[in-house]
């Protein structure tokens, strides 16, 4: 039988920054090479999401104008979103993405209510936080790279961080973590894109997505990663 | 007084040849130093040009535009001050004036055509007040250092402001700068191709300004050119793609370009269906200024960029452009250039990521490389400090490509064991180098 992921892209047309398009491809692909069906379905502000269709969801990042009136749509289907990442249901938010997830979003033009799903919640500070980012994440072996670019310190309270700084700013500069995980959500301030330079990353979304879909423990198989751990590593060299 | 401009003219023309002696293109150093040395520089040479100030902001399209406007107006007759070389910030702007001024701190010129960084427009208007400015499009481009279009956005609408007397000539295609020519207050012409070209579009594009800046509401197209570029109109507010002082049509592109603009027969041996928007931009500053412009396509013909825009190179039996992509509408742009010439070619991809790169690279994930996927598309290196990211982007693609981080060796292994049709594609600090590499192999292959 073949199996089958599908990934829900909420709001494109206004989250969609920094190469966000490279996340979906990349999950695409890497099923794709391992005759796993998938499938994206891109949401539009007038679409209703339908959460139980969903086996990913992802959220990327806009300006702040943007991620203002994605906020106020997803305030109307909050108690669905709950439900899903309640239930397990498999989440990746970038950037602004990541701040809509927690409590609130402190910007200079005023506070963004939050969608309450993780336990975290950001202030704008004076100065971005703008370069390349390493982590260690205790979920994987190989490091963890991308770039961020963040005006807003991210705090977290009773969750775990995505991983720990070993090169950039991370979460807020200060606490040396970067990153949220809750249940199968990741949020994380990391893009370049995230996931084509951290297969790692992808393939324990595609994992956790399998697993809660068909209620079996899954290994994916290994895939010829050269240009993906060379890509990664080629970050790691230069920046520690 | 007097004496210090003096000075600070003549050390900047030492400073510029003695870095060009070292291989340095030393432009903005030289307007560093005139500054240096003489603060009110700028102010005292831009006011000793005669009839207007020209002046070309935009992400794409910039040098071209205020390089062809530069040569119409010389074909008129006229002396122009021009910042050719595309150093478009405060201090290559100083260093225009500088350097075209005699060694008694005058400058002999009719006219100035000088490019500015969107961002750097509120530096450079205190010294002077364009009479004219030219403005081509709004891209995503280099977020690290530019930040998002909004802020872009802001500093251009303020700079509009700072010179209330300035008549903006604007491509009216553009949602962006459309609106914000019409907030500014200033007055304003608008250029565009009026028409649809494209049969079949690509719908997985980057498309800035999808929602109307006045009101909020989605946009409807009735088509796109490019980008988001094309015949817009919000269903709220009524906001819509404004009538075109110059409208381009009967419209021909693939190979040579070719238009007409009021009954008037463009025509221009160039590729690259962006390159109407420049042709048409600098034409419709002419126009607006009141020049007659009635040598304009000797102009375009004999039009021969040296600086790495669709610059062209004959190395033994390999034909090679150069040219400058930066993000993603310029890129895609490319891209469709490229596609355009259907012979047999290698192509060599490279990426920076230095700071006048930004230091972000993840746009490159918002360019449509799938199209470089043809039948005559024999080979794709992939070079530079980045050439690992830009490997892995075309994998998630399907197409595999050759890592060469080393420009030179790639471009000389493309000459030895290439199809003789080579495309170099740079972004923007490995375009002056690989500019002297391939005149350096020019010269040895003589």
């Amino acid at each position: 039988m073949n199996r089958k992921i599908v990934v829900g892209h909420l709001y494109p047309d206004l989250l969609n920054l920094y190469g966000d398009r490279g996340n979906i491809q990349c999950i695409m692909k890497r099923c794709e090479w391992r005759g796993i069906d998938a499938e994206t379905i891109e949401y539009g502000l007038e679409d209703k999401v339908n959460f139980s269709k969903l086996d990913i969801v992802l959220l990327g990042g806009g300006s702040d104008r943007e991620q203002m009136i994605v906020c106020q749509r997803l305030q109307e289907i909050r108690e669905d979103f709950e439900a899903y990442v309640e239930s397990d249901g498999v989440v990746i938010a970038v950037c602004g993405g990541y701040q809509l997830l927690g409590h609130y979003y402190q910007t200079d033009q005023g506070k963004m209510e939050g969608l309450h799903l993780v336990d975290i919640y950001t202030e704008q500070k004076p100065g971005r936080l703008i370069d390349n980012i390493v982590l260690k994440s205790e979920l994987f072996d190989m490091p963890v790279v991308g770039f961020e670019n963040h005006g807003g310190r991210t705090k977290i309270g009773n969750n775990k961080a995505f991983g720990k700084v070993l090169y950039g700013s991370g979460n807020d500069g200060e606490s040396g973590y970067e990153g949220v995980i809750y249940k199968n959500v990741i949020g994380t301030y990391l893009h370049g894109p995230l996931l084509p330079k951290n297969p790692q990353v992808c393939d324990y979304l595609i994992e956790r997505a399998l697993e809660r879909k068909y209620k079996e423990k899954i290994i994916l198989a290994p895939l010829e990663d050269k240009e993906e751990m060379e890509a990664n590593s080629y970050i790691v060299k230069r920046f520690l | 007084m007097g004496i210090r401009r003096i000075l600070a003219v003549n050390t900047a023309k030492i400073i510029k040849t003695a870095c060009q002696a070292a291989g340095k293109q030393g432009v903005t150093l030289a307007g560093k130093i005139a500054m240096k040395l003489d603060p009110s520089i700028l102010a005292e040479l831009a006011s000793q040009v005669r009839e207007g100030i020209f002046v070309t902001c935009g992400t794409n399209g910039k040098t071209t535009t205020n390089n062809l406007l530069c040569s119409a107006i010389r074909a008129e007759g006229k002396k122009v001050v021009c910042n050719h070389t595309g150093s478009n910030m405060l201090n290559g702007v100083v260093s225009a004036f500088v350097l075209s001024a005699k060694w008694n701190g005058k400058v002999d010129a009719d006219y100035a055509c000088i490019e500015i960084d969107e961002a750097s427009t509120v530096r450079v208007f205190p010294y002077f007040k364009p009479d004219f400015m030219v403005l081509t499009n709004l891209f995503r481009d280099q977020l690290d250092r530019y930040g998002e279009i909004d802020i872009t956005m802001n500093l251009l609408k303020k700079a509009m402001q700072m010179a209330p007397d300035m008549k903006v000539i604007v491509n009216g295609d553009d949602a962006l700068s459309a609106y914000l020519a019409k907030d500014s207050g200033n007055a304003h012409v608008f250029f565009g191709i009026g028409d649809r070209y494209f049969r079949e579009e690509n719908t997985r594009e980057i498309r800035e300004g999808r929602f109307c800046k006045r009101c909020g509401e989605r946009l409807i197209y009735h088509f796109y050119h490019y980008s988001q570029l094309g015949d817009y109109e919000c269903p709220k507010c009524g906001f819509k793609r404004p009538w075109l002082d110059f409208n381009a049509k009967n419209i021909l592109c693939g190979g040579k370009l070719g238009f007409t603009v009021d009954n008037f027969q463009i025509s221009a041996n160039y590729r690259g269906f962006y390159n109407i928007y420049n042709i048409l931009a600098a034409y419709a500053a002419g126009k607006t200024a009141g020049l007659a412009l009635k040598n304009y396509n000797k102009v375009l013909a004999e039009y021969n960029p040296q600086n790495g825009r669709m610059e062209e190179f004959r190395i033994g039996d390999t034909e090679i452009v150069l040219n400058l992509a930066k993000n993603p509408a310029g890129f895609n742009q490319n891209i469709s250039a490229v596609m355009e010439d259907n012979r047999k070619k290698d192509i060599i991809v490279l990426i920076n990521d230095n700071s006048q790169d930004g230091t972000d690279i993840s746009w490159l994930w918002d360019v449509d490389f799938e199209r470089f996927k043809d039948i005559n598309t024999i080979s794709i290196t992939v070079s530079g400090i980045r050439c690992q990211d830009m490997r892995l982007r075309l994998k998630y693609v399907g197409i595999a490509s050759r890592l060469e981080p080393d420009v030179e060796e790639a471009i000389r292994d493309r000459i030895a064991h290439g199809a003789g049709n080579l495309y170099v594609l740079v972004n923007y600090t490995a375009l002056y180098d690989t500019h002297n590499i391939l005149k350096k192999i020019e010269g040895e292959m003589r």
